[in-house]
């Protein structure tokens, strides 16, 4: 028990000192590629030729679905870490990934659903990928609602994990969903054999999109670990002092 | 063999069959079509036609599109293809998708009216995969290297 | 081998003694289908159209209900303890749990499923297809659900938690099992593909929920 709990307080204090100085430098790489994506995305890329413009949606739309993938992978991933090598910062890396990603799957889903509208025309359809987005947005909700609900946070973790890696089935699912199923929606079209078919006026915007937006997610969860475990800090010190009669009373 | 052992058996014994029957039945599933839409030719084959509603999806055929602007509203009829030779005539009083023209990849939800005829109730488009801008697409067709949608599949 | 049995044997004359979830969730399952049929009126072309999702998803809520009665009794008395120190694999101990849930619920409302599908209007040859849709899917209802209720087992009033976590999970077999029910009766040949991909599911069920919910026991055990 004691190696642990030096174990413990060894790394996060590490861990304090990169994420202090990671936090404001991955904010700021998002700021200046979201500012020059969203540039190039509303002024300087040329419209579709079958969508017009109603295809700058995508700038915001296509990132955000992967990084709806994205964080649940991470997610997985950190908890078979946390699991395997039983690192603490893991376990909570996979805490805080899940409201990020159910963020961007929440993102992925209302700006698809505005793109979906002018060009389908329909806000939403049940097909393959559409639903097992939806899925995926149930999911992050279904891994929070355990961790909320079971007070220690050891075994939250460990059956939290658990749960993540059951549920990241729905991930390969997602992706390959437009190849098995004939879906309204439309194939990928920049991880694909072949190459990308996007031109390349519009790739170069979307990498800036996508750049931000993947150091968004690094810099929230750098901020969100951060308070994580100074929450867990001051819980120790609560409870590590004794409580005074005054403050039973003030309770 | 020490029952600790025989469990292990069974269990690894059971894994093994299970995964084994869940990937022949996935096979088997992935080798008929499970769709979320017909293609006319899917419905051509079936033995009776649908009475409960079904998604039709394929490629408005050229200079099928009529408009009667009777005084009930706007109808609009056109010809679903799939590149075989059956044809499906849906019937559409509603708003048609920005993206709607001939040649373009479309879903249609609705009731099944007659032998290759429908009524929708709906009429979405499909867009493909491929983006770029108006000249580039332009140029590529001039040059003759353009290749026209497979079937919107 | 005879361990096997024995649990499953316990657990069902436990669900249908006074106080079990059997007979509460199969009166849940009448319940949510008559409540169906009132709310759609009286169009019968329409309640056979939607019959099989009614009753399929009739059937997923009473499996629901029922998933806190698999280990929180258990855990709650110490017998979880007694079981987890004396199986030699908890993964095979979890299947045994399932599949008396399975038998306690899941086959239960599929055997009152000819008399309740008559409310919607269904009778005769359309009653084949939701049968085995249902005779396949209800237990991969049962081992996802048992996952849940392992995660959950060392809380109390974990019932909403349960639905939450195993609504999206239950996706797939809703969707084929549903799906298969509505093509066999309407004589649609994607009944067979519907078919295949709920034994499939079902089938990836019982691999991955035993072992899952192995692991999770482990960690509610005191």
């Amino acid at each position: 028990m004691a190696a642990t709990s030096l174990y413990e307080l060894a790394n996060p204090v590490r861990f304090e000192r990169i994420a202090a100085r990671a936090f404001p430098v991955s904010l700021i790489a998002a700021a200046l590629l979201g500012a020059f994506g969203l540039y190039f995305a509303l002024f300087n890329s040329p419209a579709d030729y079958q969508q017009g413009e109603t295809v700058r949606i995508m700038y915001v739309h296509v990132p955000a679905a992967w990084m709806a993938m994205f964080c649940y992978s991470a997610m997985a991933i950190s908890s078979i870490a946390g699991f395997v090598w039983k690192h603490p910062l893991a376990d909570v890396a996979a805490k805080e990934t899940a409201p990020i990603g159910a963020a961007f799957t929440f993102l992925a889903l209302f700006t698809g659903s505005l793109w979906g509208k002018p060009m389908w025309g329909a806000w939403w359809a049940w097909d393959a990928r559409l639903t097992s987005v939806l899925i995926l947005f149930f999911l992050y909700l279904g891994y929070m609602a355990l961790w909320r609900a079971i007070p220690d946070k050891t075994r939250a973790a460990k059956l939290a994990a658990i749960l993540a890696i059951v549920g990241f089935v729905n991930v390969p699912i997602i992706k390959f969903s437009v190849d098995w199923w004939n879906s309204l929606h439309q194939p990928a079209s920049v991880l694909r054999a072949g190459g990308p078919s996007i031109h390349a006026d519009m790739l170069t915007p979307l990498f800036f999109t996508i750049g931000a937006y993947v150091f968004g997610y690094v810099a929230l969860l750098l901020a969100s670990m951060r308070n994580e475990l100074m929450a867990r800090r001051l819980a120790r010190m609560e409870s590590a002092s004794a409580p005074s009669p005054a403050s039973l009373v003030e309770r | 063999m020490n029952p600790k052992k025989q469990q292990r058996l069974i269990l690894f014994g059971g894994i093994f069959l299970a995964a084994a029957g869940a990937v022949a039945l996935t096979l088997y599933a992935l080798r008929g079509s499970i769709t979320y839409f017909y293609t006319p030719s899917e419905l051509a084959l079936l033995d009776e036609t649908p009475t409960s509603p079904i998604r039709l999806g394929g490629l408005v055929a050229y200079e099928s599109v009529e408009y009667d602007r009777a005084e009930t509203g706007d109808v609009v009829s056109f010809t679903v293809e799939d590149g075989g030779a059956a044809v499906v005539r849906v019937n559409f009083a509603g708003l048609l998708p920005d993206l709607f023209r001939e040649g373009q990849g479309v879903v249609v939800q609705g009731r099944m009216t007659g032998d290759g005829v429908m009524t929708a109730d709906n009429v979405l488009a499909k867009h493909d995969e491929n983006y770029m801008p108006k000249e580039v697409a332009e140029a590529l067709k001039e040059q003759g290297v353009w290749k026209e949608d497979e079937t919107g599949s | 081998m005879s361990a096997f049995f024995a649990i499953i044997a316990r657990d069902v004359a436990l669900a249908f003694r006074a106080g079990g979830g059997a007979l509460q969730a199969v009166s849940f399952f009448a319940l949510t289908i008559v409540l169906f049929a009132l709310a759609v009126g009286p169009d019968l072309a329409l309640m056979s159209d939607i019959a099989a999702p009614v009753l399929w998803t009739s059937a997923l809520l009473a499996t629901l209900i029922s998933l806190e009665q698999v280990y929180r009794p258990d855990r709650e008395d110490g017998s979880l303890d007694v079981l987890a120190e004396t199986s030699d694999v908890l993964a095979l101990t979890a299947f045994a749990k399932a599949t008396a849930h399975w038998i306690s619920t899941g086959l239960l409302l599929t055997a009152a499923t000819p008399i309740l599908a008559l409310l919607f209007n269904i009778e005769g040859p359309a009653l084949w297809p939701l049968l085995l849709s249902l005779l396949i899917g209800a237990p991969g209802l049962s081992l996802i659900g048992s996952f849940a209720a392992a995660l959950t087992a060392a809380l109390p009033r974990a019932g909403l938690l349960i639905a939450i976590i195993v609504s999206p999970l239950y996706a797939p077999i809703l969707i084929f099992g549903a799906g298969a029910a509505s093509a066999g009766a309407a004589g649609d040949p994607q009944y067979g593909a519907n078919l295949a991909l709920l034994g499939a599911s079902s089938l990836f069920a019982a691999i991955f929920s035993p072992l899952a919910s192995a692991a999770a026991l482990r960690f509610n055990l005191d």
